[in-house]
This record gives C-alpha cells, sequence and structure tokens, in this order.
C-alpha cells in the first residue's frame, strides 16, 4: 500500500517509521504536493515529537506557500469585496477560502489554485460589470469559450486582476448548467450562513461537503484529485463530529439531487482513507449507487487512477482515459458534446 | 530502484556502477543516480567519495541525471536533470551534465528550502564571525568569494547564504564555485594552485570552470556560523576601491530584493532579516582591485560581541 494513503488512514503509523519509510512516504508527498498537509495532519494527532527532527523541518518548511497563498486569499477578498459591496452583491466563498475563513483544520497547510467564489445569478451582469471596472479581466479571448462559460457552465472566465496574479472564478451555481446534475443555487444561498466578524457568506456545512463531492464525482475528471479526496475526508472527519451532521446530510443530499456524487464520495474515503463514517450512513447513500456493473466498474479505476504509484509503475493510462470520457458525458448532453470536441478537435494550438 | 540493484548479481563491497550516489552538502542529503560516468567521476572529484544508500539518512534532494533518448545518445548526446518530481529544465548537451547538476540542485534548494531564509550570497567565515556577500550575478561575488576562499576565510557558500530563522545562524552549503568567463582566468592567476575542474564552454552563462570547495569546508560542514559583516559588493574595471557604510535600512531593503524567498517567508522573513541586519554592520563596496578588495576586507572592525 501506499505509504501515505497509509498515513492519511492513520498518523500514528509514523512512529514505526524507519528512516526509508520516511524517504518514501516524503517522496509520494512531494509528488502530490501534500507535506504541507501531511505535517498537518500529523501535528493534529500530537505527534510532531514522535518525528525525526530533519523530517520535522523538511515537511513543516512547505507550510510557508500555504500561508503565503491564504494571505494572497485573503487579499484579494478585500478587494473583490469593496468592487462588490457598493453594488449590493452578496459573495459566497467556496472551496479553500472557505475552509479557512470557517477555520476549519481541512485549510491547514492547504494550497490554493485559485479563488473560488460564488454571486447570485441574478446579479451574475452587475457582477461582472463591477469586477471590470474594478480592474479584473479574463485572458479567455476565444468567442466559443466565452460563449462556452456564459451559456453552459456555472462560472465566469477565469479573472485576474491586472496587478496581480490570482485567479479568481466567479461562480453562480456549483454545477455546468448543461451537466445531468444541477442543484439549485436559491436553496443553496438560502442555507448558507454569514461567518461571524465578516462581510462574507459560506454554505451550511453539508452544502460544503456535498459540493466538494460534487466537485470531484462529477464535476472532474477524478485522476489527479488525491488532494481533493484528503479534502472530503477531512472535512468528513470534522464536521462529522457535529451534532445531527450526518442525517442533515443524507436528507440534503435528497433535496439537492446529489445524492449518486455523495456516495462516491463517502465510498471512497472510506475505502482509501478509512474515513471514520457511520455505517448506517453508508447503506442509507447506497440507496443512490449506480446499477451493479457500473459501480464494480467504478471500483475499479477510481482507486486505480487516485492511488499515489510507486515510482517505475506505468501509469494507469486506460482507467484516467475512460475517467475523462465518463467526466464529458456527465457534462453534457450527447450532442452538444459532439459539437464541443469537433470544434476542440479542429481548433489550432493557440486556442 | 534499489530493488533493482538489489537484484542484480554483484561483487561483495563493490557498488554496481549505477547506483545511487549519497553526498551530504551541509544541511541537505543529495541523492544522485545517473549513469554518466564522467559525471559521477566530476562529483567525486568535487565532493570525495560518496556514502552508500543505506536508507538510513533523510533524502532532502533526490536527482537524477539521465540520457536522452536512444537517438540523441548518437547524435548530439543530451543530459537530462529529473528530481522526484519534476522536470524543471530543457536538457543540456551531455558534456555539460555537471554544471546541469549544479544548477538543478540550486533550484531545488531555492524552491524548497524554507526553513532557512535564503540569500543570494557568497558566505565566508573567520574566527567564528561570518561575512556576508550578497549581490546581483555578474557583480563580481563568486569571484571574490573564491579569492577569499583561498586567502584563509572557510568557505560556507557562494551561492546561498542559509540563514537559519530559528537560531540567527548562518548554515554552510560548500559547493563547487562556478567561475564564469573572465573570472576563471582572473582565480588562476590570483591562485595558479586553486582547484579548477575542466572548463565547459558555451553554457548558459558563458565558460565555466569549477573550483573545488576546500577540504576544511567540507570538512566542517555542519559548522554554523554568527553572521558579523555584510558588504555588497560590486566589480567595476579599473575602479578604485570605496568602501561606503550602509545604514540599516538601506541593507535591509537590498537584502529583502536578494533573497530567495523573503516574500514567501512573509512574517518570519521580516523577523529573520532585521535581526541579521541588526547584528551586522553593512558596508556598499566597489572595487576593481581583487587584492585590495581583500585587504579591506580582512581589516573589516572586529565585532564587538
Amino acid at each position: 500500500m501506499s505509504p501515505l494513503l497509509h498515513i492519511i488512514r492513520d498518523p500514528s503509523g509514523v512512529q514505526a517509521f524507519s528512516m526509508d519509510a520516511w524517504n518514501r512516504l516524503l517522496r509520494e508527498s512531494r509528488a502530490h504536493y501534500l507535506c504541507a498537509r501531511l505535517s498537518c495532519l500529523i501535528e493534529d494527532r500530537g505527534l510532531a515529537p514522535t518525528c525525526p527532527p530533519e523530517v520535522w523541518s523538511d515537511l513543516t518548511a512547505q507550510r510557508f506557500f500555504a500561508e503565503h497563498k491564504q494571505a494572497q486569499v485573503r487579499l484579494e477578498l478585500r478587494k473583490l469585496h469593496k468592487a462588490l459591496a457598493p453594488r449590493g452583491i452578496p459573495m459566497l466563498l467556496l472551496k479553500g477560502a472557505a475552509y479557512a475563513h470557517a477555520g476549519l483544520r481541512v485549510a491547514c497547510g492547504r494550497d490554493f489554485a485559485d479563488l473560488d467564489i460564488m454571486v447570485p445569478r441574478a446579479q451574475l451582469e452587475a457582477a461582472e460589470t463591477a469586477l471590470e471596472a474594478g480592474g479584473w479581466l479574463t485572458e479567455t479571448k476565444h468567442r466559443y469559450d466565452q460563449r462556452y462559460y456564459r451559456r453552459w457552465m456555472h462560472e465566469l472566465p477565469p479573472l485576474h486582476h491586472r496587478t496581480r496574479s490570482f485567479e479568481v472564478d466567479v461562480h453562480h451555481a456549483l454545477l455546468p448548467l448543461t451537466g445531468r446534475l444541477r442543484p439549485d443555487p436559491t436553496l443553496l444561498w438560502a442555507a448558507s450562513r454569514r461567518l461571524p466578524d465578516s462581510p462574507y457568506r459560506v454554505l451550511c456545512d453539508e452544502d460544503m461537503l456535498l459540493h466538494s463531492a460534487a466537485q470531484v464525482f462529477q464535476d472532474s475528471e477524478i485522476a489527479g484529485e488525491l488532494r481533493a479526496l484528503l479534502d472530503l475526508h477531512q472535512l468528513m472527519a470534522e464536521l462529522g463530529q457535529r451534532e445531527g451532521f450526518w442525517q442533515r446530510l443524507l436528507a440534503r443530499a435528497q433535496v439537492l439531487e446529489l445524492g449518486r456524487p455523495l456516495h462516491y464520495a463517502l465510498r471512497y474515503c472510506h475505502r482509501m482513507l478509512g474515513t471514520p463514517v457511520p455505517a448506517g450512513v453508508l447503506d442509507a447513500a447506497a440507496a443512490h449507487a449506480p446499477g451493479a456493473p457500473v459501480q464494480r466498474l467504478m471500483d475499479l479505476l477510481v482507486p486505480r487512477v487516485l492511488e499515489p504509484r510507486s515510482p517505475g509503475r506505468p501509469p494507469a493510462r486506460m482507467a484516467v482515459w475512460l475517467l475523462f470520457v465518463r467526466s464529458h458525458w456527465l457534462r453534457m448532453p450527447p450532442g452538444l458534446l459532439a459539437a464541443h470536441l469537433l470544434r476542440k478537435a479542429f481548433r489550432t494550438g493557440k486556442g | 530502484m534499489n530493488n533493482a540493484f538489489a537484484r542484480a548479481p554483484q561483487r561483495v563491497g563493490v557498488r554496481p556502477p549505477r547506483a545511487p550516489a549519497i553526498y551530504r552538502h551541509g544541511p541537505f542529503t543529495v541523492r544522485v543516480t545517473t549513469p554518466l560516468r564522467r559525471l559521477r567521476a566530476l562529483l567525486s572529484w568535487c565532493y570525495g567519495d560518496s556514502e552508500p544508500d543505506a536508507g538510513t539518512v533523510l533524502v532532502h534532494f533526490d536527482l537524477q541525471v539521465r540520457q536522452g533518448p536512444l537517438l540523441r545518445r548518437l547524435f548530439s548526446p543530451q543530459a537530462i536533470f529529473r528530481t522526484d518530481t519534476a522536470t524543471p529544465f530543457a536538457p543540456f548537451p551531455r558534456s555539460h551534465a555537471f554544471p546541469l547538476l549544479e544548477w538543478g540542485l540550486n533550484w531545488c534548494v531555492a524552491t524548497r528550502a524554507h526553513q532557512f531564509l535564503m540569500l543570494h550570497a557568497g558566505v565566508l567565515e573567520r574566527d567564528g564571525y561570518a561575512l556576508v556577500l550578497p549581490a546581483v550575478p555578474g557583480s563580481g561575488k563568486s569571484t571574490l568569494t573564491a579569492a577569499l576562499a583561498l586567502r584563509g576565510w572557510r568557505l560556507l557558500s557562494d551561492e546561498f547564504g542559509l540563514l537559519d530563522w530559528r537560531t540567527g545562524l548562518l548554515m554552510p552549503l560548500p559547493r563547487a564555485i562556478p567561475l564564469k568567463n573572465r573570472s576563471i582566468r582572473v582565480i588562476r592567476d590570483f591562485a595558479p594552485e586553486a582547484e579548477l575542474g575542466p572548463v565547459f564552454p558555451k553554457t548558459r552563462k558563458g565558460d565555466v570552470a569549477h573550483l573545488r570547495p576546500p577540504a576544511e569546508s567540507r570538512r566542517r560542514q555542519h559548522e554554523s556560523a554568527q553572521p558579523a559583516w555584510i558588504v555588497f559588493p560590486r566589480y567595476v574595471r579599473n575602479s578604485p576601491l570605496q568602501l561606503a557604510g550602509l545604514h540599516d535600512s538601506t541593507a535591509f531593503t537590498r537584502l529583502s530584493q536578494n533573497a530567495f524567498n523573503y516574500r514567501l517567508l512573509g512574517a518570519t522573513g521580516f523577523d529573520a532579516l532585521t535581526q541579521l541586519v541588526r547584528s551586522c554592520r553593512c558596508w556598499s563596496a566597489q572595487f576593481g582591485d581583487l587584492n585590495a578588495m581583500i585587504t579591506a576586507i580582512d581589516h573589516l572592525p572586529v565585532p564587538e560581541m
């Protein structure tokens, strides 16, 4: 078994580690950019003093990236707020920014590729105008791409402020408008809560987990999403402690029609990372499982593309390709998908 | 990788030629795996025999220098640098494998070793006190560092001022000093006994030859030093020696612009740099003659600590 998965499952395993085992663990953690988060998992269990000092200093040194990015996120959010607040547009934080502002442990050592916020659909145009006036620009120049985002996606084309390098994704829904599953954004807004001492809103606990699950198992190619699986694992471990969370979660998944991605999230977190999910919840979510052949196929493919591979073992190309096809299948109806892929295929490299 | 070697038939006590080599560079342990014989020979010339890979030390940087695809082994052969997670550079000609590995290791240290505030500076030590020479490329930093190392100063590093922000001490990283273009001649004239490696012509930084780190520096590569002097050197041809005291705030600004990870470290970097500047006396120096500069440095006031 991969040493990284072994330690995520049971951080106390590091106590018995030889230096050779540490070297293998660090190698996998570096390859998946998980050194900083690994150090947080170890620290949360009070195991830091059991690590060799040179290992501990190497692991914790990687936290500076996360802290630097989180500082950049806070700055970017203040600027976004300044641009949107005068127009009465509320901001809801998604994913990493939400975890950090809600004070969840999953944010510890977590890096950011971009910043995700959500605004109400009805105010999307006003938001776009305000951001443009504030200096945020889109780099998506291609007309087809612009239309692709606007008509079919759940977010505006990625924005960059002209003086900063941070990418901002402005969402108006959680999943693409053309997709098989379309949770109603008004329900998300109604259940969202305002953070204390902050102008920002975040999704309620259940929606936060469901969004994360839908991102991985409905809206991504799954391959390369080990960090997102760890997000789910840590969210489940922390939010699952809260009174009545699991019951609310199951009911909420019904309402938002996100039972299938939730089922996958629970199943693979539990199987691969040993996430503590009550048995009753696993069974109840299994009501949303696909037919047996599909389930068996997913059980075969998902661990293959998510598990860190030992060096020298070739990548799981076939599994990656099949899940890539699946992600597109879930994103758009077949006719639209065919037209989209045709366009992409004929497009020259410059985009 | 190790398993494959374990299975290969081998005589007892003889390492198979492609086995990984372990080198200690100050606080870091580096594992190098390469099939290139010349590169392995240069590594042992420069850093001595490698330690066996017993799996008992933490490997900070796992590096490989590979040959290119088969066709490129026959025509204009290549060397490809890889770390365990990335291939950061385009291939080099195979004859430039050594500078490629040295630059590759610099890249690794600069992008990962945030347990230190990394200044872009030469660092030397005398009587327990460290001299920091921060400079931009082309200012004569490597030449000056090499010359001082050849005149009794202990070389800590030519490239990285590794400031341990927990203790405020500078850690050594004594590696080969790459001398570029005219500096090669200058150091040969300055110290005919200097141990220079082969000249690698026409690299991306021009002609490069490496000065082997002095044995004394390698032997004491785990001994940290208290920073005491900061001199910003600048070589200007035919210029008379000018040594001017620098205000703390100016030195702070110039150091912060010259560090690899000052911004990334945030408040930690700020505190470390403040402490460094407060514990040192700072000068800005312009020189046209290496000997005059060394004399001036040798006569810097002894710190009162």
